[in-house]
């Protein structure tokens, strides 16, 4: 090759083939040519000649499997002529004495062997009482050949002329001489560890340099190898006892014994892939025994997760006549084994020892879907090999992160109940093995779960479990990274938890108690950063977990009781979230418990009720100074206690004043005139503790005039028209809710006032809406006026 | 042919020789590599016939001091072309001197001949049988000679043990051969395994010629006067690629294809031809391994195996013969002689060819240099003509 390569430089390797294979094929279709005209013309030497010179071309060393392969197909092609030429010459009874001794006179041993095979098949095929000797023949005489290339061909070709032939009779009931399955069995198992020798002896052949190129030319021709073993797995009495005697030993003996790592991978592969479920469960142990075997750098993790998947699969699929036997201990045997194998390969990388226990995991979930106690056991067995590895921390980016990830996911995956999950002693001490990231996003998906499937846990023990699963989201962690997280990530994080806090429940009221208790203790500690997320659940939770007692309140004497003491949790609860320097939360929090406590009305629920505003109140004193934030928090605070009836006039004329009060003490006149024509409802529509709406249209009065002074003072005439149109619609709204202070001068008058102002504004974008503003209510006005309801006011002499 | 003179009288003589049309014949090259065929004759038979002598003239006398036949056995060197050394010579008379005046029969008897060799013709000696037939006359002789052809049996030799031995070049290479005879008929098959117990080196193949060796001359050890004459019957690879420790391979070669003769050892003092079986071995550098083993040749008294092939033939008579054994299980390697080997235990050293091709012309070594192998089924094959 070197030589010819110097000769001709600009020839590449591939083209050097081509040409090489062309050649070889141009002499086969000459010689195979001559070999049918010879045979045609009865020359059977000549042809037998012609044969054996076309053969020759098998002896090449030049050419790459691929073209081999290509030449070997041409020429078995061909060689098919011979076997029916010679077949029907014997079926004539015209036998040629001697035959099988005279292609032996070739005294090259490739085209030999081939014209040996082809003659010792006519042989077989005319009288079959040959068929055994003839085929321990040929399987023997063809050790000759020991060049891998041409042997795992010459084999080949043996392997596939015989495939019809091979005697399959049962073992105790055959012709002597024409042999019974077992004779099969030794036939293709020895020419299977033949050609597994071959095969594994090409690796090491030629340059070191080279073995890219081997290992890639050793995976094209491993399904010569693999033939075999479907050839044994096709013979039809090869049962149970069979395979587990001989045929079974027989291979992995070969394969165990050959040392070649990608032999035994394929092989094992081979084995699974090609035998039936049954035979595999019959033979588990012997099979997981050679798996401890394997050299190093057999993948033997995915080897045995093949075959669980296939029994898993095969379990499955004939759950209906009972999944796997029962007395074959599938997962013992697996459990066993896999821990020997773990064993006794000590290179083993770590992330495939828990890949195994994934598979075995995956094993019991598929054939014992009941066995929470074997899911457990693996993951026992997956604590026992970090503790032997002395893993303290399995960090985020390895590979064993990957495989524990998928692990622990499997339990959620399948159950799809936490709770289930919570059965598996070994789970929460295994969590404990991710690092921080890892952790989190195990929670992350921990929680998922539980919101996907609308898992409820209902016991304050489970609770706890299930928040210190997730603690890497509760709170700081020892081992957590000091940089910033990214804000909209933690944000959904926590976003999470908050909807985790609605699926804490028990239908017991008292035990939803202890739960919120319980969530609340893991909660608080997990810092201002989160709080603001956590908490205000658990306090919407306890304000409904208080409905609950009132709804129950026949059952349970406790219950106002129960409820004085929901709301001081809860008190406490917004407490911590204030001292989390938040403001706005706190005191949504305190007037949404305000609006609760007045609808349950339990024993002294003014004093805590009043506790809750005046907290509300000085939240908004102390804390709110932004001007926008106030006027909002301000009309917050009117709507919460206009619907508020719980307060006896004692208490409730404080408020509203208070209220009034603060709103004329807003900064900007805008907000003031606002604010004040807000309260204006608290006279009206607010309730008194009879839960009557009040209709104090003195005061209301007073409010809406009080804003119209404000307005006045307003130096921008935009703002201030703006004002009066909103304004007069307050004016309209009292004085079509019947409140006789208001009177038809007081709209006319606001009325012209605007007619008066709009004009004189600037045209622009804000004027535009403000006179659609002004003009729609008009437009209602006019209505109004021209078709009055039955029971409405009069709009006499109003002037549009 | 006509007489030179015209009016002298002569005469044809023709031997029939009995049994012409049941005797076997048998081939035998001449001098030239010619082959010919002749009535075949084993020891101890009586030779007899007819001698007919035609005239050529008919009605004119022919005149003869005596008639006589002889057998002679005898060997010629062809190096030595004047002299023939005869081993036998038996002579009968058949006429005494007188006239012979019309055509004549002579019936002729050898009874009982004794023919202690075979019929050879080799490179440098040719052992030959012939009748002589003489008309003795005073200018010259008419004379007529007629080949036969002789062939030695034996009988099926008292001790045959397989020929078995570990052999090697050390650190390098170490195999056990086996042979399952160390007495072959000329039918016979060598049946027999290799095992590899040592390889270091990169084995391209492995083959077994048989070579015939035929040395002439006096005393048989090589002196001046002495040739020795190698020639290689048959190469037959028996193995192709690199075995690694641990195989055995199989060998079987069939003898019958092949132009033997019996082993002759020391025939008459003048020459000898023995076979060896050669198994040699070549590296893929071209260098060649090998180890000879004299193995003895012999002629079986023909009965089995003879049957007319137009005849119907049950099928177990087309059963192929001497198929592996079932038993040939591979074999641990271990380095324990046996019990029965004969021949030399322990390991023997294989000799290296000293010219091989490597060295000098190592550029050329990537050509495929393999001897070309004629084997009866590439060049002439023997058994198809019956």
């Amino acid at each position: 090759m070197f030589r010819s390569s110097m000769m001709a430089p600009q020839m590449s390797a591939q083209e050097e083939q081509e040409k090489m294979l062309d050649e070889a094929l141009g002499i086969v279709k000459t010689q195979a040519f001559q070999m049918k005209r010879s045979l045609d013309g009865g020359k059977l030497m000549d042809g037998l000649k012609n044969a054996s010179t076309m053969l020759g071309e098998l002896r090449t060393s030049l050419l790459s499997p691929k073209s081999y392969y290509e030449l070997y197909m041409a020429i078995t092609d061909e060689l098919r002529h011979l076997e029916l030429h010679l077949y029907d010459e014997f079926q004539k009874g015209r036998k040629v004495t001697d035959l099988y001794e005279l292609v032996q006179y070739a005294g090259n041993i490739v085209p030999r062997l081939y014209l040996l095979i082809t003659v010792g098949l006519v042989y077989i095929k005319t009288n079959s009482c040959l068929k055994r000797d003839l085929l321990r023949d040929l399987v023997e005489m063809c050790r000759g050949v020991q060049h891998p290339l041409r042997g795992l061909f010459l084999r080949n070709y043996l392997l596939q002329v015989t495939r019809n032939i091979l005697p399959d009779n049962p073992e105790d009931n055959a012709e002597e001489s024409e042999g019974t399955v077992r004779d099969a069995v030794d036939f293709v198992l020895m020419n299977f560890a033949e050609m597994n020798k071959l095969w594994v002896r090409m690796q090491h052949q030629g340059h070191s340099r080279d073995k890219e190129r081997r290992e890639r030319e050793r995976e094209e021709l491993k399904i010569l190898v693999g033939t075999n073993l479907v050839r044994l797995s096709q013979l039809e009495n090869v049962n149970l006892e069979l395979y587990k005697k001989l045929v079974l030993p027989g291979i992995l003996e070969q394969v165990v014994s050959c040392r070649d790592a990608i032999a035994q991978e394929y092989l094992m592969e081979c084995i699974i892939q090609v035998f039936p479920d049954e035979f595999h469960l019959q033979t588990l142990n012997a099979f997981l025994e050679s798996c401890a075997q394997l050299q190093p750098g057999v993948n033997v993790k995915n080897v045995i997760i093949s075959l669980v998947d296939r029994l898993a699969t095969f379990s499955q699929r004939n759950e209906s006549s009972g999944g796997i036997p029962n007395d074959v201990k599938l997962f013992d045997i697996f459990s066993e084994q896999v821990a020997s194998v773990i064993q006794s390969r000590q290179d083993m990388p770590p992330e495939d020892m828990v890949s195994l226990e994934v598979s075995l995991v995956n094993l019991a979930h598929k054939c014992y879907a009941d066995r929470v106690d074997y899911v457990d056991k693996v993951l026992g067995s997956t604590l026992n090999i970090f503790e032997k590895l002395n893993v303290e921390r399995v960090s985020y980016e390895s590979a064993v992160s990957r495989e524990l990830m998928r692990l622990m996911k499997i339990p959620l995956d399948q159950y799809n109940n936490i709770l289930t999950v919570l059965k598996l002693q070994q789970y929460a001490p295994l969590l404990e093995y991710f690092d921080y990231r890892g952790r989190k996003s195990l929670a992350a998906y921990v929680i998922t779960n539980i919101l996907e499937n609308d898992t409820l846990i209902p016991t304050p023990e489970q609770v706890d479990t299930v928040l210190t699963m997730v603690a890497s989201l509760i709170a700081d962690q020892p081992d957590q990274p000091h940089e910033e997280e990214d804000p909209e990530d933690f944000a959904e994080e926590q976003g999470l938890v908050g909807r985790l806090i609605h699926h804490l429940k028990s239908d017991v009221p008292d035990q939803q108690y202890l739960i919120l208790s319980a969530a609340r203790k893991h909660l608080g500690a997990g810092g201002n950063r989160r709080i603001k997320f956590t908490l205000p659940p658990i306090v919407f939770q306890a304000y409904q977990l208080a409905y609950k007692y009132k709804a129950l309140k026949d059952q349970d004497d406790m219950w106002e009781k129960k409820c004085q003491k929901i709301f001081k949790f809860c008190h406490q609860t917004i407490t911590a979230l204030m001292k989390a320097e938040l403001a706005e939360l706190p005191l949504r929090l305190f007037l949404q418990g305000a609006l609760a406590v007045g609808r349950i009305q339990f024993e002294d629920y003014e004093t805590v009720a009043y506790e809750f505003i005046s907290q509300a109140f000085s939240i908004y004193e102390d804390e709110i100074s932004d001007s926008k934030a106030q006027l909002a928090a301000m009309t917050l605070m009117v709507g919460t206690f206009e619907q508020l009836a719980c307060l006896s006039e004692e208490n409730a004329e404080p408020v509203r004043t208070q209220c009034t009060l603060a709103a004329s003490k807003l900064l900007k006149k805008p907000d003031q005139c606002r604010g004040v024509a807000t309260c204006c409802h608290l006279f009206w529509s607010g309730k008194t503790i009879a839960g009557e709406e009040r209709h104090d249209g003195k005061r209301v009065l007073d409010c809406l005039k009080k804003g119209v002074r404000i307005a006045n003072q307003c130096m921008d005439s935009s703002v201030q028209v703006q004002l009066f149109v909103e304004l007069l619609n307050h004016y309209l709204y009292f004085y079509e809710k019947g409140n006789d202070q208001v009177t038809v001068q007081m709209l006319n008058h606001l009325i012209s006032k605007i007619h008066e102002e709009l004009p004189n504004l600037e045209t622009n974008e804000e004027t535009e809406q403000i006179s659609k503003h002004f003009s729609n209510t008009v437009e209602h006005l006019r209505n109004r006026m021209e078709s009055p309801e039955a029971d409405g006011v009069s709009y006499e002499g109003l002037v549009l | 042919m006509q007489s030179l003179f015209g009016f002298g009288q002569s005469a044809d003589i023709d031997v029939v020789l009995d049994g012409v049309e049941s005797r076997k014949s048998a081939d035998i090259k001449t001098e030239e590599g010619k082959k010919e065929r002749h009535l075949l004759y084993y020891d101890g038979e009586t030779v007899s016939g007819k001698v007919n002598v035609a005239l050529k003239k008919p009605g004119s006398k022919l005149e003869h001091q005596g008639i006589k036949i002889e057998f002679i056995g005898q060997i010629d060197l062809f190096y030595d072309r004047g002299n023939h050394h005869e081993f036998t010579s038996l002579v009968k008379d058949l006429a005494r001197p007188g006239e012979l005046m019309q055509n004549t029969a002579y019936s002729f008897e050898f009874q009982n001949v004794e023919k202690p060799f075979e019929s050879y013709t080799g490179s440098n000696v040719r052992l030959r049988y012939f009748l002589r037939v003489t008309i003795v006359r005073r200018i010259s002789d008419i004379v007529k000679e007629v080949d036969i052809v002789v062939h030695t049996l034996s009988s099926y030799p008292d001790a045959n043990n397989s020929i078995k031995m570990e052999v090697g070049i050390e650190d390098c290479l170490h195999i056990e051969f086996e042979y399952n005879k160390s007495k072959y008929h000329l039918k016979d098959v060598i049946v027999g395994k290799i095992y590899f117990l040592l390889v270091r080196i990169k084995i391209k193949h492995m083959e077994i010629a048989i070579i015939k060796r035929e040395t002439t001359g006096s005393g048989v050890s090589i002196g001046p006067n002495s040739y020795l004459e190698n020639e290689t019957i048959a190469k037959y690879e028996i193995m192709d690629g690199a075995p690694v420790k641990g195989e055995s391979i199989p060998i079987r070669v069939f003898l019958a294809g092949y132009d033997l003769t019996p082993t002759m050892r020391d025939i008459n003092k003048k020459f000898s031809v023995r076979y060896y079986l050669n198994l040699v071995l070549m590296d893929d550098e071209d260098r060649r391994y090998f180890k000879q083993q004299e193995i003895t040749l012999w002629r079986k008294g023909e009965k089995a195996r003879k049957v007319g092939s137009g005849m119907a033939q049950s099928p177990t008579m087309n059963m192929p013969t001497h198929l592996v054994s079932g038993d040939h299980s591979r074999r641990e390697v271990n380095v324990e002689s046996d019990a029965d080997v004969v021949n030399a235990p322990g390991v023997e050293s294989m000799r290296r060819e000293v010219d091989s091709p490597t060295g000098v012309n190592n550029s050329e070594a990537t050509v495929d240099t393999s001897p070309i192998v004629q084997s009866p089924l590439e060049g002439n094959p023997p058994l198809m003509s019956d």
